[in-house]
């Protein structure tokens, strides 16, 4: 990992830790793992789909702490009526779930927002360290009883630990140890 | 082999005294629980177990992920000196959602085993509201089995119950078992029922299984479904013996009653003839015939030489079958 990487905003996924990935509400078998599971921005015919009703609460978990600067969702034109409209995000609380939902941000989407090219900026300073990112997408656009979604992406900073001995000398500002 | 925890909900209801599964049903569900541990435990060393009861005062948790098999015989011993009240099932499934979801190991999967042997009654157990509790489990990824014996299988029971499991059920990950009361054990019917059978086969791959598979699949339960209670694929000749020895008996029952009728394929030339005649016969008169067959041929002899015959032929068909019998196989 570069010097110029590590201060430029990049795609997160590559640092996903799959086995702690997860989404609950998905359907079997259209799950998380197909958009997430190649560890880079979903490109397949491959989408998530929810089951019982239209809510899901995605949790993506790192293998190192990040920051985040922004997020990409996006649906396919074609079912562009079973988007996320409303999500809410979370940190680092693997015990999630529908009720117990505490966010730390809370966002609202327009059909324009989920085109998965846009990103979606978050409060950057409420989105330091964090090991594991909780989407919970509480309503889809059209009211529709399944929600889709075709691409996910995290873009953002990962924070220096020591096992990047690379990026050491750009550390002096980090008090992460 | 499914890494995952388990919490089982044991019902300690009234109902459990009564005495239609051996030897009562809190003792039949005491052993189902016990083999439901063992499964557990023994397809995935990471995965643990926890107990809870649903009657009595209140649902309570007993042990909560384990995987001391001592803990959960301590909790099912002390809940047999408990036993009262009627069940609650849906505040009983909240409470173990909430057990599951403070698990250690976020990887493990979440299950509930309810075991349930009282009719649904009360707040929240009809159709309705379980197939609701049903949905929010399945949203949270929670899979469900429930065992039902005794009076959760009486009216409507089973029917309820079906929609529960199916509505929470999520890529085939719940099942539910019902047990009819007799000398069947609870128990042996778990062990050879999809719920445990990702757990006791898993693991295994197909062409591996062959007679390991009927051994550990349960015991008792997998020598029950085979016709004389031997695996005809581990033992030929045996089987084969005993279906020949079978087919010997009923050849010789069957001889035995309508006599006539099995004879004419086999005996020949003037024999036959002379049979047919006897058929014939026995068919016209059969009380008369019946009365002869049994009673001997004594009185038969003084008569005339047609009726002598008869009864020769008779005589004749009750020596015959046995040996054709054999002859075939």
């Amino acid at each position: 990992m570069t010097s110029t990487s590590t201060n430029e905003p990049q795609s997160l996924l590559s640092m996903l830790d799959l086995s702690q990935t997860n989404c609950l509400n998905e359907s079997p078998e259209n799950n998380i793992k197909n958009i997430v599971g190649g560890k880079k921005k979903n490109t397949t015919g491959g989408h998530l789909l929810s089951d019982a009703d239209e809510q899901l609460l995605i949790t993506l978990a790192f293998t190192q702490a990040i920051r985040v600067r922004s997020i990409v969702i996006g649906t396919k034109e074609d079912h562009i009526a079973q988007a996320p409209s409303k999500i809410k995000l979370a940190i680092n609380n693997m015990s999630m779930d529908f009720d117990s939902f505490e966010d730390v941000q809370e966002i609202e989407l327009s059909k324009d927002d989920v085109n998965g090219v846009k990103e979606i900026p978050l409060r950057y300073v409420r989105f330091q360290r964090v090991t594991s990112l909780h989407i919970l997408v509480d309503a889809n656009q059209d009211g529709e009883d399944e929600t889709r979604i075709d691409v996910l992406d995290v873009i953002g900073i990962p924070v220096e630990t020591t096992k990047d001995l690379a990026g050491l000398k750009n550390q002096e500002h980090d008090h992460d140890h | 082999m499914p890494l995952e925890a388990t919490m089982m909900i044991i019902d300690n209801s009234e109902y459990m005294r009564n005495g239609d599964y051996p030897t009562t049903r809190f003792d039949a569900q005491s052993d189902a629980v016990n083999a439901v541990f063992q499964a557990k435990i023994d397809s995935n060393p990471e995965n643990t177990v926890g107990i809870m009861t649903m009657a009595g005062k209140a649902p309570e948790v007993l042990v909560t992920h384990s995987k001391e098999f001592g803990q959960i015989l301590q909790a099912v011993h002390d809940t047999s000196g408990k036993i009262s009240g009627s069940v609650d099932i849906t505040t009983a499934i909240a409470v173990a959602q909430l057990a599951l979801k403070h698990r250690e190991n976020k990887n493990l999967r979440q299950r509930i085993v309810v075991f349930t042997g009282s009719p649904l009654e009360g707040a929240g157990a009809d159709e309705k509201s379980l197939v609701k509790l049903a949905k929010k489990l399945k949203k949270n990824n929670v899979a469900l089995d429930v065992v039902a014996f005794g009076d959760a299988i009486e009216d409507s029971g089973e029917v309820v119950l079906r929609a529960f499991v199916d509505n929470t059920n999520s890529g085939d990950n719940s099942h539910l078992l019902t047990v009819p009361p007799g000398p069947r054990l609870i128990s042996d019917a778990i062990m050879s029922s999809p719920i445990l059978a990702a757990d006791i086969r898993g693991g295994i791959p197909d062409e591996l299984m062959g007679g390991d598979v009927a051994s550990g699949s349960g015991g008792a339960g997998a020598s029950n479904d085979f016709e004389f209670g031997v695996d005809p694929s581990l033992d030929p000749e045996l089987a084969m013996a005993l279906r020949m020895s079978m087919q010997e008996a009923q050849a010789r029952e069957q001889v035995g009653k309508p006599e006539e009728e099995k004879v004419p394929a086999d005996a020949g030339g003037e024999e036959d003839a002379m049979l047919k005649q006897a058929i014939s016969m026995s068919k016209d008169e059969d009380v008369e015939m019946g009365a002869a067959g049994g009673s001997g041929d004594v009185p038969m002899d003084e008569d005339e030489d047609e009726e002598a015959a008869i009864a020769r032929a008779i005589a004749m068909s009750m020596e015959s079958p046995p040996e054709d019998g054999k002859d075939k196989k």
